[in-house]
């Protein structure tokens, strides 16, 4: 019984949930921020390079210079594996318990979507969740990591319409949120310049045998095929393409699979496919923001190759340290989401000047780029995406 | 001393909202759910000893049930949607079980195995009602004029059904039943040669297990919020499993306590996944060499 009893007290005491300041994951020192990923499952590779590489790195080499206002930022993360309702469970513990101050770079429109709600209601910001859907735009407390899929979509088809003059299109899309949100949009898209979506065929998410929708749109004849897919089928599209000696389409991908996970998957069947990337060659671009991640990544995490999946997450720390300093010393959710509006025409080294308006898009701009011998060559200057 | 003991328990479930922060609260819900799963595993592979893979497909049929009845009737009370969810399932689990019977052992392990497939990919497929793979978000559940919105509702609504179940799976263990299920998993050739069914009684267990597992998952619907496909993978099918061994096979009480500590567990390793599935199979390899009863042994034992 009175073993009990003090278990219970216990319990209560040591919960940071109990007793709890103003605005919590704020100290005199720290700043905690945390967010639930896939460190296992099928987008186990993107998340930890997302988070444990790619946020974390910028951190690292915030904190060796004094952090922000004399706050070092700490990083929690929790695995899901992709399973919506292990985010929400993760997601009410890191805010609850471990009371963090925001959540950082989630991933995945089911587990993101699966914690919106909740987030906003609790007026937790969700800072630069990396998932292309519009499904979180519109919210107090949501600001986006990627570009959304009607940005995309704008400015892919405003450039193959307009400069490149095509006239018919089709699309192989995953039959989920992600195909359908951008199949709608390059309708409306098309329709702005008097054109039409030709033949569509779905993909069920998780299939990898594609080869009776490739024929059909062969039998179409497009002369741009988009490829709205996650790697894996879109490789094997792609090989099914040079097997069967279709040639007359241009293989178009979108930004989420503009990546060199997707190349390295199709091998040389990737020759001559274009697609609309988000983010400058981790590799190779003399950007100054990304030779210093480079530069960063070798220093602290010698062991990971550079990729767009930390340059991404370097990217969102970088962000959040921006809101963060801007916000000032006293450091409030509301407060955060005020600076980050604040945020005009600044220039973060990697991405062209970013711009926060209303609509918490961080993310607005692409160029496009040609798959010439394995890597990806561009071709246009950064495009724009405002109406 | 026994009556006081369960006095206390129920004293510290009823007060538990009021004293635990927001969050335990919310992991106690998922407690209670996962132990009505658990505890209808349990007369099916603890009693009869039919193991079954595909219990995840049991809750999702369960959950997407009650997510679709709440959107499509917002007035139904929230009893009668649980109720329609388990009913559902069972007969799904009638479906199954009757073709299911001429399989045992590992066949049988097999078609349930196929069987969450084969859940998850229809629920994928039927877009029109289940909004496929983009998931759909569960509107509060209803009682009357209340709706359940906060984490303490939840709580009591899981914690009454949960009581509820329990209950009635302790009174199916003490009749004809029960004893035909702990008849049929000692030996099925000497049940038989005893006058029992085995064929009937091992449908009815599926469907009784079934029917628990419907109920539980109309229960995580409104406590999640959100439902998507690939919550319900063969991983969960796995967890329960891993609960009903931990918590001892055939024991209603360590079906309870397996799902408690599996699900408390299993919310601390979040932080390390990676290595999740190999504490869990130590912790069953420990259990099958040291207390292959699981947890209700090692109560009986010191009592």
């Amino acid at each position: 019984m009175r073993q009990l009893v003090l278990l219970v007290v216990a319990l209560l005491v040591g919960s940071p949930g109990f007793a709890r300041a103003a605005d919590p994951g704020v100290t005199d020192t720290e700043i905690l921020l945390g967010g639930s990923n896939s460190f296992s499952g099928p987008l186990a590779f993107t998340g930890t390079q997302l988070t444990k590489v790619g946020v974390d790195l910028y951190f690292r080499g915030l904190n060796e210079g004094g952090g922000v206002h004399g706050r070092r930022i700490r990083t929690i993360y929790y695995d899901d594996g992709y399973r919506p309702q292990d985010a929400v469970a993760n997601t009410r513990k890191l805010v609850e318990q471990d009371g963090i101050f925001a959540v950082i770079a989630p991933q995945g429109s089911p587990p993101v979507v699966a914690t919106l709600e909740y987030l906003e209601q609790s007026r937790v910001p969700m800072l630069f969740p990396f998932q292309s859907s519009t499904a979180t735009r519109g919210r107090k407390y949501v600001f986006s990591g990627l570009v959304l899929s009607d940005r995309q979509s704008r400015m892919m088809i405003d450039y193959l319409a307009g400069p490149r003059k095509f006239k018919r299109f089709a699309a192989l899309y995953q039959d989920d949120e992600y195909g359908k949100s951008f199949l709608s949009a390059f309708e409306t898209d098309l329709g702005r310049h008097g054109l039409k979506l030709g033949a569509t065929e779905p993909v069920k998410r998780g299939v990898t045998d594609v080869s009776a929708q490739v024929a059909k749109l062969q039998a179409a004849k497009p002369e741009v095929t988009f490829l709205v897919l996650t790697p894996g089928p879109a490789a094997q599209a792609l090989k099914e393409r040079q097997k069967i000696g279709w040639t007359d389409s241009v293989m178009v991908s979108t930004g989420p699979l503009t990546d060199e996970t997707y190349l390295g998957l199709a091998g040389d069947a990737s020759e001559g496919v274009e697609g609309l990337a988000t983010l400058p060659d981790p590799l190779r671009s003399d950007q100054p923001g990304v030779k210093l991640y480079r530069e960063q990544l070798q220093k602290y995490f010698p062991k990971n190759e550079p990729n767009r999946y930390s340059l991404s997450g370097y990217l969102a720390g970088m962000m959040f340290a921006e809101g963060a300093k801007r916000a000032g010393r006293t450091l409030t959710r509301d407060g955060l989401v005020a600076a980050l509006e604040t945020i005009k025409g600044w220039d973060t080294g990697i991405v062209p000047a970013i711009t926060i308006g209303p609509d918490h898009d961080t993310q607005k701009q692409g160029f496009w780029v040609k798959v010439e011998n394995g890597r990806f060559k561009p071709l246009s200057d950064w495009l724009k995406s405002e109406p | 001393m026994a009556l006081a003991a369960w006095g206390l328990g129920a004293v510290a479930a009823l007060a538990w909202p009021l004293l635990a922060p927001p969050y335990f609260v919310f992991l106690a819900t998922l407690v209670a759910v996962n132990a009505v799963v658990a505890i209808g595993l349990n007369l099916l592979s603890g009693y009869t000893n039919q193991l079954s893979f595909g219990h995840a497909g049991f809750l999702a049929i369960g959950a997407y049930t009650a997510a679709i009845l709440t959107l499509r009737a917002p007035a139904l009370p929230v009893p009668l949607t649980l109720l329609a969810a388990g009913l559902v399932t069972g007969l799904v689990g009638l479906a199954l079980g009757i073709p299911c019977l001429r399989l045992d052992g590992l066949y049988l392990a097999m078609a349930t195995l196929a069987f969450g497939f084969v859940v998850t990919e229809g629920i994928t497929n039927l877009d029109a009602l289940t909004h496929g793979n983009d998931g759909l978000r569960v509107p509060l559940a209803r009682l009357g004029p209340w709706t359940l919105a906060t984490d303490g509702s939840r709580y009591y609504l899981a914690l009454a059904v949960a009581a509820a179940m329990i209950l009635a799976a302790l009174n199916v263990a003490g009749t004809r039943t029960g004893r035909a299920f702990l008849a049929i998993r000692t030996s099925e050739i000497a049940a038989q040669a005893s006058g029992v069914n085995a064929a009937a009684y091992k449908t009815v267990a599926f469907v009784l297990s079934a029917f628990y597992t419907g109920v539980a998952g109309g229960l995580f619907a409104f406590v999640v919020g959100f439902l998507s496909p690939d919550a319900f993978d063969v991983f969960l099918s796995v967890d329960f499993l891993v609960m009903i061994i931990l918590g001892g096979l055939g024991s209603v009480w360590g079906a309870v306590a397996g799902a408690a500590v599996v699900t408390v567990l299993n919310d601390s390793l979040a932080g390390l996944q990676t290595y999740r599935p190999l504490i869990f199979g130590a912790i069953l390899i420990a259990c099958m060499l040291f207390v292959p009863g699981g947890l209700a042994a090692m109560t009986r034992r010191q009592s």
